[in-house]
């Protein structure tokens, strides 16, 4: 394998969990779907928590189909074309940022073609749209070497993925493909190591508004 | 119209479920696909219904996600995952398109998709059949009250926070319910996993 093969960071199993059940928002579902993309124990855990997915459909109590449905469907399926032949494997070990890429999407010319937004000294950064139905941030921080970002603690949980270079804290050492899943007391203050500047993907989620999410799910739902 | 397949409930099991599959993907059998339909899409209905969409909208998004499992038959690798896992994350992204799309009627059709298909090659050899049937069978066995926070967490899609709401619980009695559970599930694969 790779010199990925030897992340040492990764997402709590509660994290995880909730990636795979399809409850986490838009933000850092991205940046777990990345290091999932990455790292071998990880993409082996995601499959065992959706195949709990899995036995949970199975023990749903199921709702009856509309008396057609079954017509319905092969009247729909008749006009569709099959997929014929498998999907290309997904590069798993590198940032190259191909096609199948979780984050090729939403960062159309690579990393390279980014316009950083200056922050401070040997600080930049760039929001990126990921606005799902659930609300969450998602942006991408660059660190000169030798630059350290004031102590801090996360009010909320925050993920943070090293894209390129390596930073070091209270927590430990990280670099490419490390992923850190703090939780919101932890106090640190990360110091950008190395020859390159430290490139991170990091998802900070909104306070959850589920009573809103649900009104704002049903009304378009009924009107779609 | 084809007649409606063998009953589905003696096919339950995660190899029954990939005999299934693998005879929709081979031969396009409509049969087998018409067992899988009768298993899943009421379920898949069930699943939809509990994020609030109303039942024939319901109806037509299971519908879809059956439609996704027929065109996509071919790319089912029961190496990569079992039957039933691999239809749970069909259903699991098509819900989460159609959240997105509720939220933000006016998405560009060329937008990202929220949850990438992560389908890479095997890392090792694992018979994933026989995986899942020890994953389903220890999360049959978990305690209720496991049971039951596991469930509202994939099915009814709380966040832990909304868990602890719903039931009215602390936050910290939800995630530790959750822990345990998946704990219980993991210890049953016989290996370590973080
Ligand atoms: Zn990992």
């Amino acid at each position: 394998m790779t010199a990925l093969s030897e992340i040492r960071h990764h997402p709590k199993p509660l994290t995880l969990a909730a990636y795979a059940a399809g409850n986490l928002d838009e933000a850092r579902a991205v940046v777990i779907a990345t290091h999932v993309s990455l790292c071998a124990a990880c993409r082996l855990a995601a499959r065992d928590y959706e195949s709990i997915g899995a036995a949970c459909l199975e023990a749903v109590d199921p709702v009856a189909m509309n008396a057609s449905a079954l017509d319905s469907f092969w009247a729909r399926a008749g006009k569709q074309e099959r997929a014929m032949a498998p999907a290309s494997a997904i590069a798993a070990n590198d940032f190259a940022l191909d096609a199948a890429h979780p984050l090729a999407s939403y960062l159309k010319d690579g990393l390279d073609a980014i316009e950083w937004r200056p922050v401070a000294p040997g600080l930049a950064q760039v929001v990126i749209p990921a606005e799902g139905y659930r609300p969450g941030v998602l942006r991408l921080l660059k660190v000169s070497p030798g630059v350290q970002i004031p102590r801090h603690t996360h009010g909320d949980e925050e993920l943070t993925l090293i894209l390129r270079g390596s930073y070091t804290d209270e927590v430990g050492d990280f670099a490419r493909g490390d992923l850190a899943d703090l939780d919101g007391e932890v106090l640190h203050a990360p110091l950008a190591v190395g020859d390159e500047p430290c490139i991170c993907l990091i998802a900070t989620s909104a306070p959850l508004r589920f009573r809103t999410i649900f009104g704002r799910l049903v009304q378009p739902f009924i009107g779609l | 119209m084809t007649a409606p397949g063998p009953a589905p409930r003696a096919k339950t099991t995660p190899e029954g479920m990939n005999a299934l599959l693998l005879r929709v993907a081979g031969d396009a059998d409509r049969d087998a696909f018409n067992a899988l339909f009768l298993f899943f899409a009421p379920r898949i209905k069930s699943y939809l219904m509990k994020i609030g969409a109303a039942a024939d909208l319901a109806d037509d998004l299971a519908q879809e996600a059956m439609l996704r499992v027929w065109r996509r038959a071919k790319l089912f690798d029961p190496a990569k995952a079992s039957a039933s896992t691999w239809i749970f994350t069909i259903a699991r992204n098509l819900r989460i398109d159609a959240a997105r799309r509720a939220a933000k009627p006016d998405l560009d059709p060329n937008e990202p998709a929220l949850l990438p298909d992560h389908e890479p090659e095997p890392d090792q050899l694992i018979d994933r059949s026989s995986r899942d049937e020890k994953i389903r069978a220890a999360f049959s066995a978990l305690p209720p009250a496991q049971y039951e926070v596991v469930k509202l967490h994939f099915i009814d899609d709380l966040a832990h926070s909304e868990i602890a709401e719903r039931l009215s619980l602390p936050l910290g009695t939800v995630k530790s319910r959750l822990r345990l559970a998946f704990e219980k599930i993991r210890k049953e694969l016989g290996d370590c996993v973080e």
